[in-house]
């Protein structure tokens, strides 16, 4: 057998309740493949308290803190006063939240827990959406896709606004580290999952998560979506020491946004111009990134 | 769920006093789900889920293999199977009266859905006329006609097939036993703290419609297959050549988009 390039051990297990093809769930098989099983994980409601704990079971191999939607940040925070004063040693406080949970509803909590320099991995999964609910659109729902409330109908096309910078608002904290992970890139994600858990301080972790009910793609294009959207810069990899930026993944020019949006329902209704002007936004980020990892200290 | 309701309206049109209601279990794409419908001359007041049916409809023949289906089924009643296999041949307690309509093929035949993924609630309900008498193939038709947003005629036809080609069979002397254990334990409170158990009790092998086949003779063991699973339900054989866990393979397809030398093939399930 060749070598495995990622840690053999498993501590998700089988039997979860993820819809076929998620890569939420194997976002987090590869994360606790990086961290280990002194972890714990505390989940808010969201689409991963579904899949971690189809009744009477647990998906996980770790403790799990089940916690309100707008409290991970906090929780992160009160898991780490505990774990201390218990005296745990090598113990890994983790959070693991949806884009709503996070950027939108969990916004304070986040920032409060950041500010406070909280020891703890917070990481984000990313499927641009509410989905646990069933397709709403969230701060990280990018401008122009589908969802039910930002439907395609009448004056309606699309959401309005554009997606939030989610990794701006962290790194304006300057956080031990940040980063951006996309499971279609295993060995980058584990190594950066390793390298926050070998640190201390507040580390936060942006997971790209494609989805195929709220994305609308045949589920096995999960993989070739990520890697697509890395690719063509509008999920570049980088991460942040101390405020420091490097870009991880640099495959020379980018590819044009054009087969990305083709491969997606919720994008079904963008013109030649609806694509273009997505292009330009795109461009314009990957440039003001570039900008940042030569400027940064 | 549709063909639950469907149902409901059906008996509706026939002057009859009917209920319909999902149960809410895992509402996630491919998870089995479960509907029930009542239909009585009288107005129903019980609201509760039914657990002695006297008919049991299955859309999904894969299902046989991992649920236990017929649990609760009254002595003499009817099981109805979206099934190539003659009623014959579909795995039941002796008790029972099995039909089968091959309305996967009614339904592809008619254009109603993909062949991976087809619309068979209308091709099972015109058998369901048929086979269970409780409502007329008419009815069923009337509520497709008002209900069924598109590809009304397809499935009016697809209805009439389902009547005229469903099959029948009496009980049987020698019931086969319908499954050597219960692959989805029952729900009990647990007394102790909740969720001990490891997910894996669970199968998910129901969720399924296609089935990754993997053609070793292709494979040069270079573990995409397993790094990308997001059921983690590959495992490896003792030289190394990846083995698909059926009993957790939710049939997403990762595996084999994502196989370099193309080594895993996604098929249909008999
Ligand atoms: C205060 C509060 N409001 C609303 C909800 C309902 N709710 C449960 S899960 C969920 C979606 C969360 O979306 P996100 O954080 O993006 O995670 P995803 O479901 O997409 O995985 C919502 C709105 C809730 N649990 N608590
Ligand atoms: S809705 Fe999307 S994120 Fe949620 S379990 Fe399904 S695929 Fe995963
Ligand atoms: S089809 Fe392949 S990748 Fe998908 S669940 Fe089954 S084994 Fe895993």
């Amino acid at each position: 057998m060749a070598k495995l390039t990622i840690p053999a051990q498993e501590l998700m297990y089988s039997g979860h309740a993820a819809c076929p093809g998620c890569a939420a769930a194997l976002a987090m098989r590869l994360v606790l493949k990086g961290l280990g099983p002194r972890t714990v994980v505390s989940i808010p409601a969201c689409c991963w308290t579904v899949i971690a704990t189809p009744y009477p079971t647990n998906a996980l191999g770790v403790s799990v803190f089940d916690n309100p939607i707008e409290s991970t940040g906090a929780s992160l925070s009160g898991l780490r006063a505990a774990a201390d004063a218990l005296g745990y040693k090598d113990f890994h406080v983790v959070g693991f939240a949806g884009d709503g949970g996070t950027a939108d509803i969990g916004l304070q909590a986040l920032s409060g827990m950041l500010e406070r320099r909280t020891n703890a991995i917070y990481v984000m999964y990313d499927n641009e959406g509410y989905m646990n609910t069933g397709v709403q659109r969230s701060g990280a729902t990018p401008q122009g896709a589908w969802t039910t409330t930002t439907p395609v109908e009448g004056t309606s096309r699309g959401k309005p606004e554009a997606k939030k910078d989610i990794m701006g608002l962290v790194l304006a904290h300057r956080p031990t580290y940040a980063a951006t992970l996309n499971p279609a890139f295993p060995e980058d994600f584990v190594r950066k999952v390793e390298k926050a858990r070998d640190l201390t301080g507040s580390r936060f972790l942006h997971v790209f998560t494609p989805c195929p009910p709220g994305w609308k793609y045949s589920s096995e294009e999960s993989i070739k979506l990520g890697r697509l959207a890395t690719d063509s810069g509008i999920f570049p990899l980088f991460e942040a020491e101390n405020g420091k930026v490097r870009i991880t993944r640099k495959g020379g020019a980018l590819k044009p946004v054009d087969e990305y949006i083709h491969a997606q329902g919720r994008f079904r209704h963008f013109t030649p111009e609806d694509i273009q002007a997505f292009q330009a936004e795109v461009r314009l980020a990957w440039e003001r990134l570039l900008r940042l990892e030569k400027e940064s200290l | 769920m549709i063909a639950s309701e469907l149902l409901a309206q059906a008996a509706f049109l026939d002057g009859r006093e009917p209920q319909s209601f999902p149960f809410f279990g895992v509402e996630r794409r491919g998870a089995p789900v479960t509907a029930f419908a009542r239909i009585d001359d009288r107005p129903i007041q019980l609201r509760t889920s039914i657990e002695h049916p006297d008919v049991v409809v299955v859309l999904d023949p894969g299902l046989l293999h991992t649920t236990p289906v017929t649990d609760g089924l009254k002595e003499g009643g009817l099981l109805l199977v979206n099934s190539r296999l003659p009623p014959e041949e579909v795995v039941a307690p002796a008790s029972v009266r099995r039909a089968t309509v091959d309305a996967t093929r009614i339904a592809v035949a008619h254009g109603l859905g993909t062949a991976s993924t087809p619309i068979v609630n209308t091709a099972v309900l015109g058998a369901l006329a048929k086979a269970a008498g409780v409502v007329t193939l008419d009815a069923v038709q009337r509520a497709i006609d008002q209900f069924v947003p598109g590809h009304r005629p397809e499935n009016r036809l697809a209805s009439s097939d389902g009547y005229e080609s469903v099959r029948l069979a009496g009980p049987m002397e020698h019931g086969a036993p319908v499954l050597a254990h219960r692959l989805t334990p029952l729900i009990t409170v647990p007394e102790g703290p909740l969720a001990t158990r490891p997910s894996s009790d669970l199968h998910t092998a129901a969720w399924r419609t296609l089935t990754p086949v993997v053609h070793l003779e292709k494979c040069t063991r270079c573990n995409f297959c397993w790094k990308f699973c997001p059921d983690d339900a590959i495992g490896f054989d003792s030289n190394g050549f990846p083995v698909i866990r059926l009993d957790y393979c939710k049939g997403c397809g990762i595996c084999a988009a994502e196989c370099p030398p193309r080594t895993i093939e996604m098929v249909a399930e008999a």
